[in-house]
């Protein structure tokens, strides 16, 4: 099928963007990769008046050190920049080994950091890693600019706190504590379609080797990207035992988050998915963040 | 052994080089000066009887040059086996039960517009009132006294085939029995998925004939199919067979060619139509969903003495080839073993879900999987293993089938069974080795399954070719004419190198003039696995022909012959005593799978398929053909689910029905050619399409069940499948 007809705008800096979207922001759809968008409006699913490509605009397609050691993100920039960038590798390893995760390579070439998280399907990878890692995120309009953190930032399926005139410019990724870890479980149908769950798991051990702090957070778990706090609370102060890991899984699948049932699996199925990728993350990550408290 | 020059070579594809640049046209690339475009209404519901349709705000709509619907079509029927289905469904037309849409799919009225957006538009505008009807879409349901009615016209009952095979007493025999296996198996429907989705162009020719280009796999049935419904003589319609994106069976039964020729009959100009994937999902035929339901019993020395088969498949809207699919199932449901007492019925039920149709197998996968579990859970029950416990009880020349005569000789399963046990390095016992305590565990699993070269119950199986020999004292060009179809599977190349074999020239000097009813007389199906047994053998006449003329000094030579296969019979209505085939293929392969019991998932590491080609003429085609159909019944049984909900499809994209991608599939397919030659087939060979097929979902579930110890009777053997028969859910 063909999309709705729609007016196009292709402006080439992000202050243009930004008066576009004052004057027609309520009818106005950003296009950055297009990954999502593209076939929505194919499937004419939704039918924007207006198309606002950022595709120009190359201020927004970076990677840098932020001054917190972590990694600036700029929204324009592709998953598989992401994905082959050292800089990525070192200061953001969890969202940099997501990367192969997502889609095919065809789909990481065009996608897009902001677009993805803008897009707030609570399926994709990079909504809930974000909230994993503590991650805010750099919104612009005429009216000003503001940082929203992860945790405040995705309201439910495909919404977030942005307005209709202000543009997700920028993501910030705060560095791990030292003797930290992660993990990112997924399962799919097929390799590379989108997961029917996914844990990422962030965890921090403290001198002793006792669990400092711990994230756990969920694709294909509810309306949003999903956290589960009681299951991070419970592994606190915790040595790092399967038993301990175990009860922290039960927590999370059974009372921390709300799959559906849908044509690809049964809420039912997702629950138990939950139940062992997350014992399978919190294994691989508190086993990382012994090997890097080993290696000083 | 012979040497050949143009056989038994792994030479290149004749149609590689344009379909791989892009050069070569498939049916939704042609286009003509003053073309039109087609779109359908399709029902949308599976069971309705149509009041009324209004087309007038579709006639005013922009752009539109004519609707079509039931009251326009001559002969409103058409049918491979029955003409049950109307080709347009709604009120006005001769046939009774016309104005009944019996499944999603019917089509109820075509809009031809200048442009494809504005047919696509028009449709939108046609008013049909519809009176909803009972709708029965479980089998068991739909054959119970008093179910709703598919077709009231036909029959008094929706049971639409009953085959019956009594060999032997089984009451006595399982009287006998040290061991019986009862289970109740169920396999699901599989959409075809070809590459290239229905699609077609119609004009009249030079002659004045109505042209219809249309992929297919038989153009002179394609031509009498339209023909009929058009009311006219078959000489005025003519069939061309562009490129074919893949058919699997699917391209035997009709979807556009009719309504493509009703149109361009009726305006005198071209007109176009071409699917959407969406379309192609709903509108026509699937694989038969099946419920077989055994009762085995086996000797403590390891025979099989006597078995009992209930089969009931889900013929859908309309008989399509469901009369032949279950007749095939009926033979193949004994699986490829001697077994004395038989009792086995077999019926074929109408429903409102997309009709059962042709499709890779042609109903042996669904009874081999119920008979090769059967055989694996009696072998584990004798605590035998279950290659031996093949090799005891499979078929040898001269002993009979379920059908009460021996299968034609000579009779290769030992050999396959023994081939894939060579390869894959089966050893007798259990192995130790089981993924020590890991979530993954590992297992091997083995199946065995054969089936007919060519069509059978008695049809007069036939072939025509033509080969004219063009030059002065050499020959300079041998042009073949053939009607048959290439699909993918590579029959034109190897039409052109037994072309070349028989005539002693090199492949060069062999064009190939094929699929068109114009030219070419009538050479059958790409379908049964029959196209190189067949039409080798109607070359090899024809190159006969051809060559005595060429020495005789005709010039041009030209040589016509018509191939007629051994005959074959019927079932006899309450035994099922015939002799159905002249020819089968054997085949038998293992599995070794690594199933994860936390999350479910099943992957195939390993497969090994043995089997008897006869004579491969291409061998590299041969594996292609091995190959793909293992990757298409791997989908088949862990992967592809046809979702459907009181009639309507639930899953009619590729995002919501998923075939398997280059990451889904066994990372290691090994190929064993067994070459038992056929004394009828040409050079031997008897036919590959099917086979590997046909016994990779029992192969893979006796894997699954070695390496996690349970049975699972149902397929797709999704995650959630798994994980719920493994009690984790």
């Amino acid at each position: 099928m063909k999309p709705a007809p729609f007016d196009y705008f292709a402006p080439a800096a992000t202050e243009e963007a930004l008066s576009l979207l004052a004057e027609h922001g309520y009818d106005a759809k950003v296009l950055a990769g297009g990954q999502s968008l593209i076939p929505m409006m194919n499937f004419r699913l939704v039918q924007p008046s207006i198309l606002v490509d950022l595709n120009n605009i190359a201020e927004l397609a970076y990677l840098r050190e932020g001054e917190d050691g972590g990694l600036r993100i700029g929204a324009m920039t592709r998953h598989r920049q992401v994905e082959t960038s050292p800089l990525a590798a070192k200061r953001a390893p969890l969202i940099h080994a997501a990367m192969s995760k997502i889609a095919y390579p065809q789909v990481r070439t065009r996608g897009t950091f902001g677009g993805s998280v803008s897009h707030a399907d609570p399926s994709a990878e990079l909504p809930a890693l974000s909230l994993a890692l503590r991650g805010k995120f750099r919104l612009r309009s005429q009216r000003g600019e503001r940082w929203v953190p992860a945790e405040e930032f995705f309201v439910s399926l495909f919404t977030t706190v942005l307005e209709p005139d202000e543009l997700l410019v920028e993501a910030s990724i705060p560095p791990m504590p030292p003797r930290s870890g992660w993990s990112l479980q997924e399962v799919a149908r097929r390799p590379h379609d989108f997961a029917l769950m996914g844990v990422a798991a962030v965890v921090t051990l403290d001198e002793k080797g006792l669990c400092k702090e711990a994230r756990l957070t969920f694709i294909s778990a509810g309306d949003r990207p999903m956290a589960a706090e009681r299951a991070a609370e419970a592994l606190k102060g915790q040595a790092p035992s399967p038993q301990v890991m175990k009860e922290a899984a039960e927590i999370a699948s059974t009372q921390e988050i709300d799959p559906s049932s849908d044509i690809h699996a049964t809420a039912e199925f997702r629950r138990h998915l939950a139940n062992v990728l997350t014992r399978r993350a919190l294994e691989q990550a508190f086993q990382r963040a012994a090997e890097t408290t080993q290696e000083g | 052994m012979t040497t050949y020059n143009s056989i038994g070579k792994s030479l290149p594809r004749v149609d590689a080089r344009g379909k791989v640049t892009g050069e070569t046209p498939y049916a939704g690339d042609l286009s003509m000066p003053g073309m039109l475009h087609m779109k359908v209404l399709f029902a949308g519901r599976p069971h309705a009887r149509i009041k009324s349709i209004d087309t007038r705000r579709a006639e005013a709509a922009p752009g539109v040059v004519a609707v079509f619907t039931a009251k326009d079509v001559p002969v409103n029927e058409y049918g491979l086996q029955w003409q049950d289905q109307p080709v347009l469904c709604g009120p006005g037309s001769s046939k009774p039960g016309a104005d009944v849409v019996r499944f999603v799919g019917d089509q109820v009225a075509v809009v031809v517009a200048e442009s494809e957006a504005q047919a696509a538009a028009a449709v939108k505008l046609i008013e049909v009132e519809y009176e909803d009807l009972p709708v029965v879409t479980d089998p068991l349901e739909a054959m119970k006294p008093g179910a709703p009615r598919v077709h009231e016209e036909i029959g008094d009952s929706n049971i639409c085939v009953h085959y019956k095979i009594r060999k032997g007493n089984v009451d006595e025999a399982f009287a006998k029995a040290d061991v019986i296996v009862e289970s109740e198996y169920r396999t699901p429907v599989q959409e075809h998925a070809y590459l290239q989705p229905e699609a077609g162009l119609a004009y009249i020719d030079d002659e004045g004939r109505i042209t219809v280009v249309c992929g297919g796999q038989w153009t002179h049935e394609d031509r009498e199919q339209i023909a009929h419904a058009l009311g006219l003589p078959e000489d005025h319609v003519r069939v061309i067979y562009p490129a074919i994106g893949g058919a699997f069976g699917g391209r035997e039964d009709m979807s556009v060619q009719i309504i493509l020729a009703l149109a361009a009959w009726k305006l005198r100009k071209p007109v176009r139509i071409i699917w959407s994937r969406q379309e192609s999902i709903i509108g026509h035929g699937k694989r038969h969903a099946v419920i077989l339901r055994a009762k085995w019993g086996a000797t403590k020395d390891g025979k099989v003495i006597a078995i009992e088969n209930e089969i009931i498949g889900d013929g859908g809207a309309y008989m399509y080839t469901t009369n032949k699919v279950l007749g095939n199932s009926t033979i193949t449901s004994t699986g490829p073993y001697f077994i004395p007492n038989v009792k086995t019925d077999v019926y074929g039920v109408y429903t409102n879900n997309v009709p059962g149709a042709a499709f890779r197998g042609f109903g042996a996968p669904q009874a081999l999987f119920m008979a090769e579990m059967q055989m694996n859970k009696l072998a584990e029950k004798l605590g035998m293993d279950p290659v031996e416990f093949r090799l005891k009880n499979a078929l040898k020349d001269g002993d009979t089938m379920g059908v009460g005569t021996p299968s034609p000789s000579p009779v290769s399963v030992i050999q396959c069974i023994e081939a894939a046990r060579e390869k894959f390095g089966w050893k007798e016992g259990k192995r130790k080795e089981k993924g020590n305590g890991s979530h993954l565990k590992r297992g091997r699993g083995f199946a065995a399954g054969f089936k007919n070269i060519g069509f059978s119950f008695g049809y007069q199986e036939n072939c025509w070719a033509k080969i004219e020999l063009r030059g002065k004292a050499e020959v300079d060009e041998a042009i073949l004419y053939h009607a048959s179809a290439e699909v993918g599977q590579g029959t034109h190349t190897v039409m052109t190198q037994m072309a070349a074999e028989a005539l002693g020239l090199p492949l060069e000097k062999v064009r190939l003039v094929a699929s068109d009813t114009a030219v070419t007389g009538n050479s059958g199906s790409v379908s049964a696995s029959r196209m190189t047994f067949m039409s080798g053998n109607a070359i090899r006449g024809a190159a006969e022909v051809a060559l005595r003329k060429w020495k005789a000094e005709e010039r041009p030579a030209v040589g016509e012959f018509k191939y007629l296969a051994p005959r074959t019979t019927n079932f006899e209505p309450e035994t099922g005593y015939s002799t159905p085939n002249f020819a089968y293929a054997w085949v038998a392969q293992a599995a070794e799978v690594e199933v994860d019991t936390e999350t479910g998932h099943v992957r195939v590491l390993r497969f090994v398929s043995a089997d008897d080609v006869g004579q491969a003429i291409n061998p590299a085609l041969v594996q292609g053909q091995v190959e793909g159909a293992v990757v298409q019944a791997q989908g088949y049984a862990i992967q592809e689910e046809y979702k459907t909900k009181d009639g309507y499809v639930l899953t009619d994209q590729l995002s919501t029905y998923l075939i398997p991608t280059v990451l889904d599939i066994p990372e290691k397919v090994e190929t064993v050619l067994v070459e038992v030659r056929d004394p009828n087939g040409p050079w031997g060979a008897r036919g590959v399409g099917e086979l590997p097929y046909l016994p990779v979902a029992p192969a893979i579930a006796a894997a699954i069940h070695d390496a996690t110890g349970v049975w699972i009777n149902e397929f797709p053997f999704t995650p959630e499948r798994v994980l719920r028969a493994l009690g984790k859910i």
